[in-house]
């Protein structure tokens, strides 16, 4: 028991506390429509449903602003969203998650913001701090699989 | 029990296995810097310049990363990964980096202002901010250069970079940047004045919000009005603020069917697509928090007007140009606020 307990103290000062990040990023070698298409049936494997998305592009260019495929994939639990917002609905400019989706080249970008960078603002509430780990953990866990994606 | 404690050994083996850099590459760097390092919105990791910076600068570039220039710090890497880090970069060329003593080089910043003025100036800027935002080439902002000059007042470059390891790149320049080399035009002594100036240098003061919303996630308005009301509020004072306002959608909208979705929640998005096309070139993962909108809930008697506090969000960035405009945003979007609540 002893050395169980050693461990677990050894584990506990050698694992590093990830989240000195404010963004979660991710580069694919996949083409960005077709990033588009597979994250939008990641999302509900993860539980969740795609609220909808927000061509950026279509809107630029329809002003003649020069731009790549350039997408913001919404998306959320209605439950989650009607839990937190009856609480904070300082939340509500945060919901539905958010993943933007960047053509470079041949080559895609995935940008989210990383859920846990509101938690300083929200102290008291351990839930909502669960409940912040848990988004970035999905979304970490759906960007990790966009970058394996092949060309 | 010993059973126990030998499966907690075996569960335990992966922790206290060497990091792997390349996927800790992969994982932290490649969005920004590429997947071998051909850069992107980051530096591009070329062999020249790898050939010039030694790995105590790239392991406290990591460290400490550049504020305001996009490039993160990680300070809650583990030394091994940072290291790992370093060792899977220096992969690439198979070459080891260059050691730098770390012993201060004593020179005359007066003279050496003199110098900077008269050699530096042009490319790194009166204050040594370098040209632009950012640190490398981004998605689609035109460049004067391949590798952007580097920000020299930033206390990342100055935490990072030795004395010597300076008076190296000033002497031999770097072609990426057409930096020239200046070891036929500076002597030694100069070039130890110039060093001496760059220390002296500091990045300006960043602007900030306005106190009563620091560190709030919202600003957030009670309406004296009914939720339509209060709607149509908005929108005029976004038009008059000269936005374009999409087609209105309610917050669950997409997350439930329609007969179980909350229509007392209303999202108003709008845009100003010149504006945008400007932002999204200094930073073109600004997609993250778009696009703007001001949310209208009527709850427990209430009609509140919340719009994400901007100014706090555009600091997620550490892009000092897009901070600057997240604080005109705040001072438009709780304008267009008021109004809708006066």
């Amino acid at each position: 028991m002893r050395i169980c307990v050693g461990i677990c103290l050894l584990l506990a000062l050698a694992l590093p506390v990830q989240a000195d990040q404010t963004l979660v990023m991710a580069r694919s070698n996949a083409k960005a429509a077709h990033v588009m298409d597979v994250l939008k049936e990641t999302l509900p494997e993860y539980g969740y449903s795609v609220a909808h998305v927000q061509r950026c592009d279509g809107g630029m260019a329809e002003f003649d602003y020069k731009t790549d495929f350039y997408r913001v994939v919404f998306f959320g639990k209605v439950e989650e969203v009607r839990r937190i917002l009856a609480r904070h609905p300082e939340m509500s400019p945060y919901l539905p998650l958010k993943i933007a989706v960047i053509a470079e080249n041949n080559e895609t970008l995935l940008a989210a913001m990383d859920p846990r960078a509101l938690a300083p603002m929200f102290p008291d509430d351990a839930e909502l701090q669960l409940q912040l780990s848990r988004w970035y953990n999905d979304i970490q866990a759906m960007l990790d699989e966009m970058r394996q994606l092949k060309k | 029990m010993k059973h126990l404690n030998w499966l907690f050994l075996l569960l335990c083996m992966p922790l206290f296995a060497a990091p792997d850099g390349k996927a800790l590459y992969e994982e932290k760097c490649s969005a920004c810097h590429h997947f071998r390092g051909q850069g992107g919105i980051g530096l591009p990791l070329s062999p020249e310049i790898l050939a010039q910076v030694s790995d105590d600068y790239i392991a406290k570039t990591i460290r400490h990363g550049r504020p305001g220039r996009i490039m993160p710090s990680f300070q809650k890497l583990s030394a091994a990964q940072v290291s790992a880090i370093v060792r899977y970069v220096r992969s690439w060329t198979g070459k080891p980096g260059p050691v730098f003593e770390a012993a201060r080089i004593q020179g005359d910043a007066g003279k050496g202002n003199v110098l900077y003025q008269k050699h530096c100036v042009r490319c790194h800027g009166k204050d040594g901010s370098g040209e632009g935002a950012g640190t490398g080439v981004t998605l689609s902002r035109e460049r004067s250069f391949m590798v952007m000059p580097a920000a020299l007042n930033n206390s990342g470059f100055q935490k990072s970079a030795s004395d010597a390891m300076i008076r190296d790149i000033i002497l031999s320049g770097r072609k990426t940047s057409n930096m020239p080399a200046f070891r036929d035009k500076l002597s030694d002594q100069e070039v130890a004045h110039v060093i001496a100036y760059l220390r002296t240098l500091q990045p300006p003061a960043p602007r900030k919000g306005l106190e009563e919303w620091v560190g709030k996630p919202a600003y957030v308005m009670e309406s004296p009005y009914d939720l339509e009301t209060t709607v149509e509020n908005v929108k005029q004072a976004l038009a008059g603020a000269n936005f374009r306002i999409f087609p209105q959608r309610y917050l669950e909208q997409g997350l439930t069917d329609e007969f179980s979705m909350n229509t007392r929640q209303v999202s108003i998005r709008f845009c100003n697509f010149k504006e945008l096309y400007h932002l999204l070139n200094i930073d073109p993962r600004l997609g993250t928090v778009l696009p703007c909108r001001i949310n209208v809930l009527e709850q427990d008697g209430k009609v509140l007007v919340i719009s994400a506090n901007v100014a706090q969000l555009a600091t997620l960035f550490n892009n000092q140009e897009l901070s600057e405009v997240g604080v005109l945003m705040e001072e438009i979007i709780l304008t267009v606020m008021e109004e809708a609540t006066l």
